[in-house]
């Protein structure tokens, strides 16, 4: 089902900038001002609590949560956007801490406001970097190398999740499907 | 140039992945609303019967449609029981090709039988009775809490919930053997109901029972319980293969839940019971009940000694003694040996929960009743009900077998929450909701280190709570539909430290990938959800109104979501589902009536003049084909229209609603009913089963 995506303004079509080094400053909670609808807040809430694992009615997710609950809601964040908006917590505190709603709001903005989310353009783009014919399919092969290998990386299972029916007889993947899949997922 | 390629798409994937995950979630929560809510109903119904058996005079016909499931067991010695169930006249004719058993059982005639139904035969009435039989003995000698250990480096394996789910019971013996003595196995409660190889499930694990009885161990669950049974399908899977000898193997079977132990403790350190605790466990308290007493959890005992008869009650009795009894309203039961003195304040225990709320559900129902028995020409004559009369005797005796049957309905229904404090279960209608710091003290009081328990599906199988003190198993599959859940079982060595072993039954949905098989759960809990939204048709639309005084037919989100939350009170994420159900919404304004319309269920071809009674139907579907089977005394699935006419008064007074003779007239002859007299069960809810246009899609 598709999630209310947060309304942008156009960004320029570019690839993504390097992934943000230790230099850029924290981040402030206080400093985001809240710009979603009530209908869109409530609409959060009900995913937020959708996730509370922790109690009937604590109303709270644990802090390796909240890349996931920012990702059901239609946002992208990279893992390291995620810990910067989280204040660089501990690797142990990531399965500890919980998180009210309330925190998680202004951190879901700043988030929804950032530029450089990556549109269908982009991903294709990204891919096709992989394709080394000019054909319009790359490796699956190569393809899962490089996810499980480079980045922020995935898993075996992840990626065999992600490319799952993707591959054909072959193991080539058509890209322009395969993001038209993934984005619609 | 990669690594910026390889962020973007695995930023993406992350989030396919959230998103595939909230679905998921959302889906289940519909599947575990919905199970609940209909738990929660039929606790009602029965609380409702409750208070009919204590509040109608004995000739009411109500009262005598019901009055059997109350009723003590009509001979009183085991020996008789014996006769009755004895096995030796039905014959074995040649034309019967399923497995032949002998007695006493062997593992080759365990092995058999798992084979036979592998292949899916049918073990013969005969075989069937004797095997019940020889189980029924031996449960008799069990105490209350099996003691077992896993010393001598035994592994010992402990199995779920497996509700008549044949499949899953052979993946465990495949994947991790066959009982022995050298493998033994704790199965925790909830056999039966649901699944449609239950009993073919029972005959198997009872079959290990006698060949192995130290080293196979049953808990009683909650579905092993005649009258549940009547609701979630246990009863008429028997009486489905059984046509002949059905109601007898039932019977035999109610005995055996009876008997069927309550705990099993390992070491003195691991405690196993179906459903969990309460603040007010404890297990020496459970040892000492006579656990045979308790034949339903659902129906509060009543009490063992008859109290003395006050000077208050004597000019009643006399009364009552000496004049015709129809028509007259009873004040108060003590004439009656099968029920014992009940007074008004009984129906508090009767509803199992909250003294206060029930008296206040008291009052009404009462005045409800009142004008309905006038209405319907039940009562000649009748007087107000005597306020409390408290006797201070029959107080006492009723006290300790409710305290007792307490103890038994807390360790069958609880659930753990996270929150500290122990409160009533309302979700299921029985047993309570208990906290960590409740874990903490009962396992410290007794000494022991981990509480297993079952009773509630989990996504991989099991989970942890309550800071890994209390560990919740789940051995039945794809239990909401194909694909969203997989089972589980645990091996503990020595160590008594949980391993767990984790499968999915279905070939099918191995081969589907996640995101289909969350698409398909997710299918089949939208349908299931449109039918309820549908049966309550009626509600919603008065509920929108409300917010819509012009009349414009739009209403905001806001309100579309708290007015169908009220009305369905299922808890659900309404804001996140919308898209799934309304498809227009035009500046966050919601036309319910299309959306209404939109629904796209389909009624039955029959023409029905009253529609509200059709609405009845749907809603109260379940409690309808639970009245019926209780009616239907001799289990022969067929029922008159007299007493059909009966089910809908009873069903009538429950929901508090009028229900015209008319209206059920009309109903009977839609269904041809007069041309025999009769009228097949079964038939009847097929046809009135609601269907999903978009199903056959």
């Amino acid at each position: 089902m598709a999630p209310k995506k947060v309304e942008l303004k156009k960004e320029a079509v570019k690839m993504s900038p390097e992934p943000e080094t230790a230099k850029e400053p924290d981040f402030d909670p206080q400093s985001i001002k809240i710009e979603f609808s009530t209908d869109q807040i409530e609409e959060f809430k009900e995913a937020f609590q959708l996730f509370d694992r922790t109690a009937e009615n604590q109303k709270k997710i644990l802090f390796s949560q909240c890349g996931d609950v920012m990702r059901a809601l239609g946002q992208n964040p990279t893992n390291a956007e995620v810990l910067r908006v989280l204040g660089r917590p501990r690797p142990e505190d990531m399965d500890s801490k919980l998180v009210d709603f309330e925190t998680f709001l202004p951190m879901l903005q700043h988030v929804a406001q950032s530029r450089d989310k990556g549109t269908y353009e982009d991903f294709v783009e990204g891919l096709r970097v992989f394709d080394k014919e000019g054909n319009g399919s790359v490796m699956g092969a190569e393809l899962r190398h490089v996810l499980v290998t480079l980045g922020e990386r995935m898993t075996e299972g992840e990626v065999d999740n992600l490319l799952a029916g993707q591959e054909d007889a072959n193991g080539c993947i058509n890209y322009e499907a395969f993001v038209k899949h993934i984005m619609a997922g | 140039m990669s690594i910026r390629a390889a962020l973007l798409i695995q930023r993406w994937y992350r989030q396919y992945a959230a998103r595939l995950e909230m679905r998921r979630r959302c889906t289940w929560k519909i599947f575990q609303s919905i199970e609940y809510a209909g738990e929660q109903d039929q606790i009602k119904l029965y609380t409702f019967f409750g208070f009919l058996m204590d509040h109608f005079t004995p000739a009411s016909s109500e009262r005598n449609l019901i009055s059997h499931i109350f009723r003590k067991n009509e001979f009183c010695h085991d020996t008789e029981w014996e006769r009755y169930f004895c096995y030796k006249s039905i014959e074995v004719t040649d034309s019967y090709t399923g497995p032949h058993l002998t007695f006493p059982m062997t593992f080759c005639g365990v092995s058999k039988l798992v084979e036979a139904f592998k292949h899916k035969q049918q073990l013969h009435a005969r075989y069937v009775l004797q095997l019940l039989g020889e189980t029924w003995r031996l449960l008799r000698i069990f105490p209350n809490i099996s003691q077992i250990s896993a010393y001598h480096n035994k592994q010992i394996t402990i199995c779920g919930d497996l509700h008549g789910q044949l499949e899953d019971l052979l993946l465990i013996f495949y994947k991790n053997g066959l009982p022995s003595s050298e493998k033994p196995y704790v199965f925790n409660g909830d056999f039966v109901d649901r699944g449609k190889n239950s009993l073919e499930i029972l005959l198997i694990l009872f079959g290990f029972l006698l060949v192995y009885p130290n080293d196979v161990h049953l808990n009683r669950g909650n579905h092993e319980d005649h009258i549940v049974n009547l609701r979630y399908g246990f009863t008429k899977e028997v009486l489905g293969k059984y046509r002949v000898h059905g109601k007898k193997i039932l019977k035999l079977l109610q005995k055996i839940f009876s008997w069927l132990p309550l705990a099993t403790v390992i070491d003195n350190k691991v405690l196993i019971v179906h459903g969990g605790i309460s603040d007010k466990t404890d297990l020496d308290a459970i040892a000492r009940v006579d656990r045979h007493k308790y034949g339903s959890a659902l129906t509060p005992p009543k009490p063992t000694k008859h109290a003395v008869n006050g000077s208050k009650t004597q000019t009643i009795n006399n009364r009552e003694a000496c004049g015709p009894v129809e028509g007259r309203r009873r004040v108060c039961s003590l004439t009656y040996c099968s029920s014992g003195p009940a007074h008004r304040h009984d129906l508090p225990r009767r509803s199992l929960h909250n003294a206060h709320i029930s008296s206040q559900l008291n009052w009404s129902l009462e005045k409800e009743l009142k004008k309905r028995r006038r209405l319907a020409g039940f009562d000649q004559s009748y007087r107000e009900l005597r306020t409390s009369d408290s006797d201070p005797e029959s107080g006492e005796t009723t006290e300790t077998d409710v305290g007792e049957w307490k103890q038994i309905v807390d360790v069958l229904w609880s659930d753990p929450m996270a929150q500290n404090g122990c409160i009533p279960n309302e979700v299921r209608g029985g047993g309570c909701y208990w906290g960590p710091d409740v874990t903490e003290e009962v396992l410290g009081r007794h000494n022991l280190q981990l509480l297993i328990r079952s009773h509630e599906c989990k996504q991989d199988g099991y989970e942890f709570c309550h800071n890994r003190r209390v560990l919740t198993i789940f051995s039945a599959s794809n239990y909401y539909e194909v694909g969203s859940n997989r089972g589980a079982y645990i091996r503990m060595g020595p160590d008594l430290v949980p391993h767990f072993i984790q499968y999915q039954a279905s070939r099918t949905c191995r081969e589907l990938t996640l995101r289909q098989s969350v698409g398909w759960t997710e299918r089949s809990a939208l349908r299931a959800l449109r039918e309820q939204l549908f049966v309550h048709k009626s509600d919603l639309i008065s509920a929108f109104q409300e917010f819509d005084p012009n009349n414009k037919g739009m209403i905001s989100l806001r309100h579309w979501a708290s007015a169908t939350e009220r009305v369905l009170n299922l808890g659900l994420p309404w804001r996140l589902l919308r898209p799934q159900h309304v498809s227009s919404t035009q500046c966050g304004m919601v036309d319910y009536q299309q959306w209404i319309r939109e629904l796209s269920i389909t009624e039955p071809k029959q023409e029905i003049s009253d529609n509200s009674i059709l609405e009845t139907m749907y809603k109260n579907h379940s409690n309808l084909e639970t009245i019926f089977r209780i009616i239907d005394t001799d289990h022969s699935g067929l029922i008159s229209f007299e007493e059909f006419r009966q089910t809908w008064k009873l069903l009538s007074s429950h929901l508090q609603t009028e229900i015209s003779d008319k209206a059920i007239a009309d109903l009977a002859q839609s269904i041809d009913f007069n041309k025999d007299g009769v009228i097949d069960i079964n038939e009847f809810m097929e046809a009135f089963r609601l269907v999903d246009i978009s199903a056959h899609t």
